[in-house]
C-alpha cells in the first residue's frame, strides 16, 4: 500500500473528531472499517489531506432497544457483530440476513454498518437492508444531532445527506413484529458487490397476501434506493410467482440503470426482477 | 527410466504421500523472499503510459529530480541509447523494441521513466512530477482491428501487424478432405486471462563500483537464460552479473518476463551509491506483468460417418500484444500437441502472431495448451451432436491405443505412454456418466438444466527449447537439462543445491524423497537451498522452473549427482572398512559390510575423512564430499519443422463434470467435478493431487471469471481484484479424483509433468457440460468466460456464447 500522504488523527471523543471535521472540511476523510476508503488510498484514487480515525472513541459500537420499539445501532459497529446478535436476529433478522453475505471474512471483521451507509457505495449491501426496514440515520453535527430518514440519506454514487462537518454515529430501526425477511444478490462471486442486491421486509395478512412491505434496492444505478412504486403494487396483492412476476419487471421502472464489465445495464435490469421475485418468495420462506 | 532395484536402496519414500517439508516455514511466514531481504535499499517507481498507444514525445524529469528524497530518474530513451533491443524468438518479421518505451508506448502500463528514492512513497510522489507530452495514436486492440489493411501499425519496421506467419503442414490434409464424409467447421474464440502469484516480481540490484559489476536478487523463473537475455541486453559480460533467486511466491510462468526489469534496475542501481529494490504492485502486474494472449481458433476437421477424425487443420490467430520476446510462442506450443489424444493422420496449422495494443503476453500454466484443448474437445463433442454419436463413445473411436504406445504424431512428438481410453472408462464411472445423462432427462421435465461434459487432455511437459525457433530457423537453445550439487555434510547430512528454484511444488519434500531412498537415510537428513546463486549453483541456459520439467531433468539431475556421490561414499568406506566394494551396502545412514555382520561406518566417520581426517585419504583421491552434475533429456530431437518434438514427456487427464444452469440468472453450479490423471509413476501421489486440483481451480477461474477487458480507447478495465475476479474456495466444486498410473519410459523415474494438466482440460469439459445443458435451448458454445450475462443472452436470443 503506498497511498499519498496524509495526516493521521486518531481521536479518542466524538467531540474532537467533529472539531477535526469542522477545521478540514472536504480535506478528511472519516476512517471507520477501512474496507472502503483504505483501498482507494491505496490506488490514490482518494488523496485525502487528513484521515479522522474513529477507531478510539469508545462508544459508538452498541446494539440495543431504546425502550420505544427500536433498535439502536452504534455506527461503528461491525458487521461480524450484527450477523452474530442474537437481539437482531430476533428483532430484526434481515439486518442479520444482509450482514452475513457483505465481502468475505475479513470483510466482515473489520467493515462497520457505518463506514457502509456513510460510503454510500452504490452496490454496498447495507444500505439495501436499511431502505427496506425505513430506518433513520442519526448525524452528529457539531452542534447537534438531526435524524435523517433512509430514503433521503443516499443521493447518489458515494453522496449523502451527511454535511462535511457531520459524523453518522448511529441508525435507528424499528422493531416490526410479524415481519418476514430475506436479502438476496446476484454477484460474480459470494464475496463481490451486488450486481443486484433485494432487500425485503414483509407482512403478510392473515389470508397470505401482502399487508405490508419494505424493499431497498442496490447495485442497479448511482444509488441505493427504495422501490416505493413497488412496494404499493405489491400492498393488497397475493403474493404467488404470477402475482410478483407480474410486478417484479417494474422495479427498474424509471430508474438509469448501470452497466459495467461484469454486466450491462439490460442484464442488471433483467437481474432485478428475477432477485425480486426470488427475495420475496425467499422471504415468505424464511 | 532406471531399474529401481539398482536406483533405490530402500523404498519407503518414493511414491508415498509424504508431508510438505517446506511449509512450515510459508505458513509461519519465515521464508525469505526477495522482499524480505533488508539491505537499506532505495526504491524504485515506474511510470507507466496513461495511453496504449502514443508517440512521446517530450519526458521532463527536471521537477521529479528536484523532489527531495529523490536519488536518481531514467528514461526510456535514455535506456535505448545503452541497451540492445529486445531480442525475439519466434517471430519472423523485424520488430524493434527495448526494455523501456522510447519514441513510442504500445500499451496502457508500459514503463517510460523510473525514479530511485529514499522510500517508495517519495518514488511515487516523484512519478506525479514527471512532465509527458504523448501524442496519442489510433490503438489497435482485437485481432480483427489489428489485420485491416489500413490499420495503424505497431511496429512500423515490421510492415504488417502479423509478426509471424508460419503453416506447417503433416500428412495429407487435402486426401483427408477428399475422403471425408463431411469437413466440420467452427471458430472459437478464447479471452484474455493469466495467473496471479501471491508475490508479484521483485527485485533488488546492487552496483559494484570497483569491478563495475552487479548483483540483483530476483524472482526470476528462468535464470539460466535471464543470465545471457540480461547482460546480453545491457552490453556486459555474464560474469559480471551475479543473479540470485530466493525463495519465491509462485510463478505459473509468468516470472519469466521478469528480466527486463531486472536491465532496468541495474541501470538505475549504477546511478546511485546504494541497493535498489522495486516491488511490483498488483496493480502493476494486473496491468503488464503479464498475460496469457487472448486468441481465435478457426478449426477444420474433416471426419467419416463413423465417427473417424481424419484430419485436423487450425489457422491459429494469438493476440500477443506488444512484447515481441515472446511473441509467438503459444501457436508454436498449440501446434505440437494439436491433436490431443487423438490418431489424427494430417494436420495443417497456420500459426499467426499479431501484435495489438494490449499488454505484453509471456508463458502461463499450460502455455497454449488450455486454448487448443478447449478449442479441439469442444470441436469433438460438435462432431459427435453433428453425427449423432455419444461424446465418450466418438472419443473411444479416436483415441490413440495404449498398445500404440510410444505414438509418434503427424509433427513428430512422441507420446511415451498413456492409457487414454482407460482413464475415460474411469472418468466415465466415477463421473456416474449414465445415472447424469438420465438424470438429465428427469430434471428437464422439472424445468431444471443440468449437463455433463467430457475432456480429454494432453499435459506435456519438459520443453525441448529448439520449439521457440520453429519459424525464425536460428537456434539459441535446444533440449532440456539441469543441474544439482549434492554433498554430504560433516554431519553426514546431505546438502542439495539445483538449478531450479521451486516456486510453491514442493521440490524439496520431493528430493529429499528421492535422495533418502538412494542413500538409505530419512528425508529430515536432506536439506534443499531453495536458492540460485549464478556464482554458486550449478544451471544451464534451460535451468529454472517452468514446463513441467522438474520430475524429469531437475529431478534426473539430482539422481546423477547423489550417484556419483553415492560412488565416492563407497571408496571411502571400503577404505575405511578395509573391504571391498561389492562387498558393501546402505542402510540407516551407514555403509555395512555384507558379509561379516556389524561391521559399518557411518556417513559422519566418512565425511570426517573427507574433509577433516584427509591425510588419511586414499593415494591420489581428492578431499571433500560434494559432487556436481547434469542431466538432459536424451530424446529432443533437434528443431526440425517436418519432425520435431515440442516437449518430452506427456501426462494426460480427463475430466467428466455435471453442471446445472439457472436459465434466469445464468450461474452456473456444479453437481459433479471427476478427474482422472496419468503421470506416470508418482513420487509424491499428495502433491500430485494437489496440483491438478490447484491447475483445474485455475482453468476454472478462467473459465468463469478472469478476464482482462480492455475498453475501445485500450484501457485495462481489470486492474484489481475487485474486477479481475479469481475463484474463492467457495466457487470451487468438490473434486473426485482418480488416477492412473502408466510409467515414462524417457524419465529416470517414470514420472511426467502434473502442474498443468487441469488448466488445460477443465475449460472444454465445463464448456461441454453447459452446452449440454441448455441443449433445449440450441445454444452453442465457441467462447469463454462463461459470464452469467452471456449465458441468459444466448439462451434469451444469440444462441451462441
Amino acid at each position: 500500500m503506498i497511498p499519498s500522504k496524509f495526516d493521521y488523527y486518531s481521536p479518542a471523543t466524538l467531540q474532537e473528531a467533529l472539531s477535526l471535521l469542522s477545521e478540514y472540511g472536504d480535506d478528511a476523510k472519516v476512517l471507520a472499517g477501512g474496507q472502503s476508503l483504505v483501498s482507494l488510498l491505496k490506488l490514490r484514487l482518494a488523496s485525502p489531506r487528513c484521515l479522522v480515525d474513529l477507531g478510539s472513541i469508545g462508544n459508538l459500537s452498541y446494539i440495543h432497544e431504546d425502550g420505544a420499539d427500536n433498535l439502536l445501532i452504534g455506527a461503528m459497529t461491525r458487521y461480524a457483530e450484527i450477523a452474530e446478535s442474537k437481539l437482531i436476529a430476533e428483532k430484526c433478522p434481515l439486518l442479520r440476513q444482509t450482514a452475513l453475505v457483505v465481502g468475505d471474512v475479513q470483510v466482515r471483521n473489520r467493515g462497520t454498518l457505518g463506514g457502509s451507509l456513510a460510503h454510500a457505495d452504490p452496490a454496498g449491501d447495507m444500505p439495501a437492508a436499511i431502505l427496506a426496514l425505513k430506518a433513520d440515520l442519526k448525524a452528529t453535527g457539531p452542534k447537534r444531532d438531526r435524524w435523517i430518514k433512509s430514503e433521503d440519506f443516499f443521493l447518489g454514487m458515494y453522496a449523502t445527506a451527511l454535511e462535511a462537518n457531520e459524523i453518522l454515529t448511529e441508525v435507528r430501526v424499528p422493531v416490526l413484529n410479524d415481519r418476514q425477511s430475506a436479502y438476496l444478490k446476484a454477484a460474480r462471486r459470494p464475496s463481490d458487490f451486488a450486481m443486484v442486491g433485494i432487500a425485503v421486509c414483509l407482512k403478510r395478512a392473515k389470508n397470505g397476501t401482502c399487508e405490508d412491505v419494505g424493499l431497498g434496492v442496490t447495485g442497479i444505478t448511482d444509488k441505493p434506493y427504495r422501490p416505493q412504486h413497488v412496494e404499493a403494487k405489491l400492498r393488497g396483492q397475493k403474493l404467488d410467482p404470477a402475482a410478483i412476476g407480474a410486478v417484479a419487471q417494474s422495479i427498474t421502472e424509471g430508474i438509469d440503470v448501470n452497466g459495467n464489465i461484469h454486466a450491462s445495464p439490460e442484464f442488471r435490469a433483467h437481474l432485478a426482477g428475477v432477485y425480486l421475485s426470488r427475495a420475496i418468495q425467499a422471504a415468505i420462506g424464511s | 527410466m532406471m531399474d529401481f532395484d539398482k536406483l533405490f536402496v530402500t523404498r519407503d519414500w518414493f511414491g508415498k504421500p509424504v508431508r510438505r517439508n517446506e511449509d512450515v516455514k510459508f505458513v509461519k511466514g519465515e521464508a525469505t523472499y526477495v522482499d524480505d531481504i533488508d539491505m537499506n535499499c532505495a526504491h524504485v517507481a515506474f511510470l507507466r503510459s496513461i495511453f496504449a498507444h502514443a508517440r512521446l514525445k517530450k519526458i521532463d524529469t527536471s521537477r521529479a529530480e528536484a523532489l527531495k528524497g529523490v536519488l536518481a530518474v531514467i528514461t526510456g530513451p535514455e535506456v535505448a541509447e545503452v541497451t540492445k533491443p529486445l531480442p525475439a524468438r519466434a517471430i519472423t518479421r523485424p520488430a524493434r523494441q527495448y526494455v523501456m518505451a522510447t519514441g513510442k508506448v504500445r500499451y496502457q502500463g508500459e514503463p517510460i521513466a523510473a525514479v530511485v528514492a529514499e522510500d517508495r512513497y517519495i518514488a511515487e510522489d516523484a512519478l506525479e512530477l514527471i512532465d509527458v507530452e504523448y501524442e496519442p495514436l489510433q490503438p489497435v486492440m482485437r485481432i480483427e482491428d489489428a489485420l485491416k489493411p489500413d490499420a495503424p501499425l505497431l511496429f512500423e519496421e515490421a510492415g504488417s501487424n502479423t509478426l509471424l506467419d508460419d503453416t506447417m503442414e503433416h500428412g495429407d490434409y487435402e486426401k483427408a478432405c477428399r475422403e471425408a464424409d463431411m469437413v466440420l467447421k467452427e471458430t472459437f474464440r478464447v479471452h484474455r486471462y493469466s495467473s496471479t502469484p501471491l508475490e508479484n516480481w521483485a527485485i533488488i540490484a546492487r552496483h559494484d563500483k570497483g569491478t563495475d559489476s552487479f548483483t540483483v536478487w530476483a524472482n526470476d523463473q528462468q535464470p539460466g537464460r535471464s543470465m545471457t537475455t540480461v547482460c546480453g541486453t545491457l552490453q556486459i559480460p555474464t560474469h559480471n552479473l551475479r543473479l540470485i533467486v530466493p525463495e519465491s511466491g509462485g510463478g505459473f510462468g509468468i516470472k519469466l518476463a521478469i528480466w527486463p526489469y531486472i536491465v532496468i534496475l541495474c541501470l538505475l542501481s549504477r546511478k546511485v551509491d546504494k541497493p535498489i529494490k522495486w516491488i511490483q504492485t498488483r496493480r502493476e502486474h494486473l496491468l503488464g506483468g503479464t498475460h496469457a494472449p487472448d486468441g481465435i481458433v478457426e478449426i477444420e476437421m474433416p471426419v467419416k460417418k463413423d465417427g473417424t477424425f481424419l484430419g485436423l487443420s487450425v489457422k491459429d490467430y494469438q493476440n500477443d500484444g506488444s512484447f515481441i520476446h515472446t511473441a509467438g510462442i503459444y501457436g508454436l506450443i498449440k501446434f505440437a500437441t494439436m491433436v490431443g489424444q487423438y490418431t489424427i493422420k494430417a494436420t495443417r496449422m497456420e500459426v499467426l502472431s499479431i501484435a495489438t495494443n494490449k499488454g505484453p503476453t509471456v508463458q502461463n500454466r499450460g502455455v497454449g495448451k488450455p486454448t487448443m484443448t478447449f478449442a479441439l474437445e469442444r470441436m469433438v463433442d460438435i462432431a459427435a451432436k453433428k453425427l449423432g454419436i455419444d461424446p465418450a463413445e466418438i472419443r473411444f473411436r479416436n483415441f490413440v491405443k495404449p498398445e500404440q504406445m510410444p505414438y509418434t504424431t503427424p509433427s513428430g512428438e512422441i507420446y511415451e505412454s498413456g492409457d487414454y481410453p482407460e482413464c475415460l472408462r474411469k472418468g466415465l464411472a466415477l463421473g456416474e456418466y449414465d445415472q447424469c445423462k438420465k438424470q438429465q432427462a428427469e430434471l428437464r421435465k422439472q424445468g431444471r438444466y443440468i449437463g455433463v461434459g467430457i475432456s480429454t487432455g494432453v499435459e506435456p511437459g519438459t520443453s525441448n527449447l529448439g520449439y521457440y525457433y520453429t519459424s525464425s530457423g536460428v537456434p539459441e537453445y535446444m533440449g532440456s537439462g539441469e543441474g544439482a550439487i549434492v554433498g554430504v555434510d560433516y554431519d553426514g547430512n546431505i546438502n542439495v543445491m539445483i538449478g531450479s528454484v521451486d516456486t510453491g511444488q514442493g521440490h524439496a519434500t520431493v528430493i529429499g524423497q528421492v535422495i533418502s531412498d538412494m542413500l538409505g537415510i530419512t528425508p529430515d537428513r536432506v536439506r534443499v537451498d531453495n536458492t540460485l546463486d549464478s556464482f554458486i549453483s550449478p544451471y544451464i541456459g534451460h535451468s529454472g522452473c517452468y514446463s513441467n520439467k522438474f520430475n524429469d531433468v531437475d529431478l534426473g539431475a539430482v539422481i546423477k549427482a547423489t550417484e556419483k556421490v553415492r560412488a565416492r561414499i563407497f571408496t571411502l568406506a571400503a577404505h575405511m572398512l578395509k573391504a571391498d566394494v561389492s562387498n558393501l551396502k546402505l542402510g540407516d545412514g551407514h555403509v555395512h559390510v555384507t558379509n561379516d555382520s556389524g561391521k559399518k561406518v557411518s556417513f559422519k566417520d566418512i565425511a570426517a575423512l573427507a574433509y577433516k581426517k584427509i591425510t588419511l585419504l586414499p593415494e591420489g583421491m581428492e578431499p571433500g564430499l560434494k559432487e556436481i552434475a547434469y542431466y538432459r533429456n536424451p530424446y529432443a530431437k533437434l528443431p526440425n519443422k517436418q519432425n520435431f518434438n515440442v516437449q518430452l514427456t506427456h501426462s494426460n487427464s480427463c475430466h467428466v463434470v455435471t453442471v446445472e444452469v439457472d436459465i434466469e440468472t445464468g450461474f452456473v453450479k456444479f453437481l459433479k467435478y471427476v478427474i482422472i490423471h496419468d503421470c506416470g509413476n508418482q513420487i509424491n501421489p499428495a502433491i500430485v493431487e494437489g496440483m491438478a486440483i490447484g491447475s483445474t481451480v485455475h482453468g476454472l477461474g478462467a473459465t468463469f471469471l478472469e478476464e482482462f477487458v480492455y475498453d475501445d480507447n485500450g484501457q485495462l478495465l481489470t486492474t484489481t481484484f475487485m474486477d479481475y475476479l479469481k475463484p474463492v474456495a467457495a466457487t470451487v466444486p468438490h473434486f473426485e479424483m482418480g488416477h492412473h498410473y502408466s510409467p515414462c519410459p524417457t524419465s529416470l523415474l517414470g514420472s511426467k509433468s502434473a502442474g498443468e494438466g487441469g488448466a488445460i482440460g477443465s475449460l472444454a469439459a465445463v464448456a461441454n457440460a453447459v452446452e449440454d445443458a441448455l441443449s433445449p435451448f440450441d445454444v452453442k458454445v465457441t467462447s469463454l468466460p462463461l459470464t452469467p450475462e452471456k449465458v441468459v443472452k444466448a439462451i434469451k436470443e444469440t444462441k451462441v456464447i
